[in-house]
């Protein structure tokens, strides 16, 4: 089926090139005779999570724009990537026929999707097809369990966020002189929400964690009023609130709590988008302030970083490259990577490149990229960021810290003169 | 079975309720008229919101004045759409009028999406943060602006239908179109102006809502399905059911599941009604009333 | 009418030749096409043969999809068998809705927002249960084989679907010609007439809802091993059960082509303005034209494109 593929579009390719040059002349020749290396990128760019979607893309895109400045694919003769770009619209059926579609117009390697159904879908018509995917974001820890040959993991999994986090607790717990906190987590009721709810209580349980759970609340992706919520979580009168979030309800979130004012010693939280936005920030200006969120983040110390977060504020003034965008790049850059070493852009080839992957970075917290048999990367990393003087920074690790971290939150949120 | 929590609840379901009960008159006065199921009325709510968040931006002005320019606006929308698109559907079966009201939300959502964007919006206004307190009790105070304002446009609305000349004639033509042509009244202008002010009661009640709850372009859907159970719930035809209606829904959606979770505990079951079905209380009161009194609480004849 | 017969079965021979001359992605889209063309004739038994519009047909799909799962997964049975005992479920679940719906009177508005409720219901329950995966959904291990319903390639996939709609056709001409069909005919057109006639319109507004829930829901199977991950938020959702009824309703309800050539003309169209007006920059470009394109096509075929292409077809096919 692939053969006959290949053939019908180098005919395709041929004609085309015949036609344009009887047309055109020669430039037109030379120009259309330029090695390219097509790389597709699906993303949630409409629908219900399209902000995390459009930001995923512009990674993604970025990636491809600087690599093909420094030269493209150096092995295939300084090929350019050429990316295409897919709109999933956060649907199973969509993410198919849109992978279906990129393989036909000859992308030799997809990323994305963010979400971890679609990932499922397209993972397992990428198997079908045998073309290799790698996965930027996307945290289920089933899609690798299917024992999968082309779909490669950057992101860490779930199971990964909720060790770090037991260790930044315990690092905090121990420096502050804190015995035990009691807590109450919440979660959207969404596969992201739920998923990472879940595996932080299960861990508090097995590692037999001094964090007494004092009550564990959930409410539906796109809930428009939190008082409910918030007023059975101030009448539980815990210590700390982990919130796992999304961006809509992060807001929603502290407003209520400062409504009515629920005494909190922090709020941290497991792992979740919401709370790192500039938008969030810009929104709640102060009330963001302290906010701690365990996630994969870029690394600020990094001076691929850097440079890369300099250019990506100034093409998209007032952002800034966070978890979602940092990783989406970081996919890209590990595609390419897999590109030079292969020397060709065969599927079987670039799946024993990605395979042997061992890509020094520094751009996202954690070590060189390089992936388990499972295509899990084993090397990804979450790190505890703190919003301080309305900037998100990272607070623990040590060794990749810009600040050090504030616990207790020395202001309530209603005492912030707000 | 904790009173105070419940209490608190129950009072902020109440002034939401309010807000509710807005939306909901406007698709009352739309589908008492015209018999047209409003599948845009939530996306038309959403751009009512944008319309007061992007003078928030631009002007500085606070939303509780400015949902009056949503108002405006989404009257403008309303007539429009009506004289353009529903004015051909009117007479269409059922199911072909459900269409284009379809392709008109999706037009409405993805549009916002394209000049807004598509990150959650929440602008700190100057209410949004404060709230009232009395012992146990946290009022919220935006809540509590939304509500007061609400009831008042509501009753300005009732008023309006009641003793204006273009409201009577809105309601005649709303009893018997056939009659209403035969006077001679020129029943397209009512029906445009009517979905307008329909299309204005929900553009009013996003800009109302633009403190309480952050904006995206994709949170129009579930205040449709809400304003139909309020209207059904109301009685069709029967604004102040929709205000009711609103109130008793906006009730129920808060404190049902915590009461629910209490009769469980009661009767020895060890079950949580989580909050994530909520929507399970409004649709359950929805169907026991379609199957027990389906003109709704205060509706008269027959729907 | 004979002239019809012989276009439609040329139709079909072309349809079945067709998948030696696409490509993937393309047959992808006509598995789309028959997909909802079947899902959107199943709707059409109850919608357009007895005028009850039904907004909630998503929640049998699910059934049947989460059914067909669970029997796979717990007793190894294969899909194939699966199917039809989740069929039984669904039509079950449909009888319940059609007894309150029914036995209660409701009609019109009344009835769409009955049949909105209990899919908004089953699907806030099932989202709410461990064994179907609660809010995680069900990630379906893919092994590829007859037996499993699993394919490598689309072209089994593209038969099976086109198999599914030829049985739709066939179930409903079958119908049509039947006492049944007659019965349901008779008293979408006028209840009160049928009633009065001696026609039991309360139980065959039932076989009706029967059957249809149980032709809908048999497409779960197909969803479940196609899509490979199942989860109530979209696969019992309002935003499907509006797609589920699109093409129906734009093709012609109540015959016996109408949802076929809905689908064939609206699936189509989603994806062609998704490739080619999706920019970047203008996300949701796309689904704007997407919705335009709904009312225009309303506004100018309102008693369904298959009625115009009749009278523009009469012609030919009237000799």
């Amino acid at each position: 089926m692939k053969e006959k593929m290949n053939r019908r579009t180098f005919l395709k390719y041929s004609a085309a090139v015949g036609a344009t040059t009887a047309i055109a002349g020669v430039p037109t020749l030379l120009r259309a005779q330029a090695p390219e290396i097509k790389i597709a990128s699906l993303q949630p760019v409409t629908g219900v999570i399209s902000d995390i979607g459009i930001s995923m893309r512009r990674g993604n895109q970025m990636a491809v724009d600087d690599i093909n400045a420094k030269g493209g694919i150096k092995s295939k003769g300084g090929a350019k990537l050429r990316l295409l770009l897919g709109d999933t619209e956060a649907k199973e059926e969509v993410a198919r026929s849109e992978a279906e579609k990129v393989i036909k117009e000859g992308a030799v390697c997809i990323v994305g999707p963010f979400l971890s159904g679609n990932a499922m879908t397209i993972a397992t018509l990428c198997e079908q097809r045998q073309v290799p995917f790698v996965m930027d974001v996307a945290a289920a820890d089933d899609i690798t369990q299917k024992g999968f040959k082309f779909t490669f993991r950057v992101f860490p999994v779930s199971t990964n966020f909720a060790n770090n986090m037991l260790l930044y607790m315990e690092q905090i717990m121990r420096e502050k002189k804190v015995s035990k906190i009691r807590g109450v987590v919440t979660n959207t009721g969404d596969l992201f929400g739920r998923v990472q709810g879940a595996t932080f209580l299960k861990f508090l349980k097995e590692k037999k964690f001094p964090i007494e759970v004092l009550g564990h609340i959930e409410y539906p992706l796109g809930i428009q009023d939190l008082s409910a919520e918030v007023s059975k979580i101030k009448a539980l009168k815990p210590d700390v609130l982990f919130p796992v979030a999304r961006p809509g309800d992060s807001r929603l979130l502290v407003r209520e709590l400062y409504k009515q004012r629920v005494q909190l010693m922090g709020i941290v939280s497991p792992g979740s988008p919401g709370w790192y936005e500039p938008d969030f920030i810009r929104d709640m200006k102060g009330l963001s302030e302290h906010i701690m969120d365990n996630v994969p983040w870029v690394n600020p110390a990094g001076k691929m970083f850097k440079e890369v977060n300099t250019r990506f504020g100034q093409k998209y003034p007032g952002k800034y490259l966070d978890t979602n965008s940092g990783y989406a790049y970081l996919g890209v850059l590990v595609i390419a990577d897999a590109l030079e070493r292969a020397k060709s852009t065969k599927a079987d080839d670039i799946v024993a490149a990605l395979t042997k992957t061992y890509f020094k970075q520094d751009l996202v917290i954690g070590g060189a990229v390089t992936f388990d048999k499972k295509g899990d990367n084993i090397n990804a990393d979450s790190a505890m960021v703190q919003i301080i003087g309305q900037a998100v920074k990272v607070v623990l690790p040590e060794r990749a810290a810009e600040a050090k971290y504030v616990f207790p939150m020395p202001k309530q949120l209603w005492d912030r003169g707000i | 079975m904790n009173v105070n929590l419940l209490i608190q609840l129950g009072i902020s379901g109440f002034l939401l309720g309010g807000v509710y009960s807005l939306i909901a008159l406007g698709l009352s006065l739309i589908f008492g008229v015209m018999r047209v199921i409003n599948f845009a009325h939530g996306e038309m709510m959403v751009w009512g919101m944008y319309v007061a968040y992007t003078l928030l931006l631009w002007t500085g002005i606070d939303p509780f004045f400015s949902f009056l320019v949503s108002a405006a606006v989404l009257f403008f929308f309303g007539y429009l759409l009506q004289r353009t698109i529903v004015n051909r559907i009117l007479d269409f079966p059922e199911a072909m009028q459900v269409l284009p009201l379809v392709g008109m939300a999706m037009v409405f959502e993805n549009s916002a999406r394209i000049i807004w964007g598509p990150d959650y919006l929440s602008p700190q206004s100057r209410f949004s943060l404060s709230s009232v307190s009395f012992g146990f009790l946290t009022i919220d105070t935006p809540r509590l602006l939304a509500f007061s304002l609400a009831v008042i446009i509501t009753l300005l609305v009732l008023l309006f239908l009641k003793k204006t000349d273009m409201g009577k004639s809105i309601r005649a033509a709303a009893d018997n179109r056939t009659g209403a042509l035969l006077v001679g009244t020129d029943v397209n202008k009512i029906y445009a102006i009517c979905f307008g002010i329909g299309a204005a009661c929900v553009g009013a009640a996003g800009g109302l809502l633009v403190p309480i709850m952050p904006l995206s372009p994709y949170i129009g859907a579930p205040f449709t399905l809400i304003s139909f159970i309020i209207v059904i719930l109301g009685g069709m035809g029967s604004l102040t059911g929709a205000m009711v209606g609103g109130l008793i829904i906006g009730v129920a959606e808060s404190i049902g599941p915590e009461l629910i979770t209490n009769l469980f505990h009661g009767v020895g079951l060890d079950l949580d009604f989580p909050q994530t079905m909520k929507q399970v209380v409004s649709f359950f009161i929805l169907i026991v009333i379609m199957l027990l009194r389906p003109q709704g609480l205060l509706g008269g004849k027959k729907g | 009418m004979k002239r019809l017969n012989i276009l439609l079965l040329i139709g079909l021979l072309i349809l079945l030749v067709l998948p030696r001359f696409l490509s993937s992605y393309v047959m992808g889209v006509f598995i789309l096409i028959f997909l909802y063309a079947y899902l959107g004739q199943s709707w059409n038994v109850l919608t357009g043969y007895t005028g009850m519009i039904s907004l909630g047909h998503s929640l049998f799909l699910g059934i049947g999809a989460y059914m067909t799962f669970l029997l796979t997964f717990t007793l190894g049975v294969s899909p194939w068998i699966g199917m039809w005992i989740g069929g039984i479920c669904a039509g079950v679940v449909g009888l319940v809705i059609g007894y309150f719906g029914f036995r209660f009177g409701l009609k019109g508005v009344y009835f769409v927002l009955l049949t909105i409720s209990f899919a908004e219901i089953g699907r806030l329950i099932f989202l709410h249960l461990k064994v179907f995966g609660s809010f995680q959904g069900l990630f379906i291990a893919p092994n590829f084989s007859f037996a499993n319903f699993q394919f490598r390639e689309n072209i089994p996939y593209y038969y099976i679907a086109l198999g599914y709609v030829v049985f739709s056709l066939i179930v409903v001409w079958l119908m049509e010609r039947s006492k049944i069909g007659r019965y349901m005919i008779a008293l979408r057109e006028d209840e009160e007439a049928a009633e009065s006639l001696g026609v039991d319109v309360f139980k065959y507004k039932m076989i009706a809802i029967f059957i249809s829930a149980f032709m809908t829901s048999l497409a779960g199977a197909f969803y479940t091993n196609y899509l490979y991950y199942l989860h109530p938020g979209t696969m019992m959702s309002m935003a499907f059960s509006i797609e589920i009824i699109l093409r129906p309703i734009i093709g012609g309800m109540g015959t016996v082509l109408g949802p076929v050539i809905g689908s064939f003309l609206i699936t189509p169209l989603a994806e062609l303005s998704r490739t080619y007006f999706a920019k970047a920059g203008y996300e949701g470009l796309h689904l704007v034209i997407y919705g335009f394109l709904l009312v225009a096509v309303v506004l100018f075929f309102p008693r369904g494109v298959i009625s115009y292409i009749k009278k523009a077809l009469a012609p030919v096919l009237d000799k």
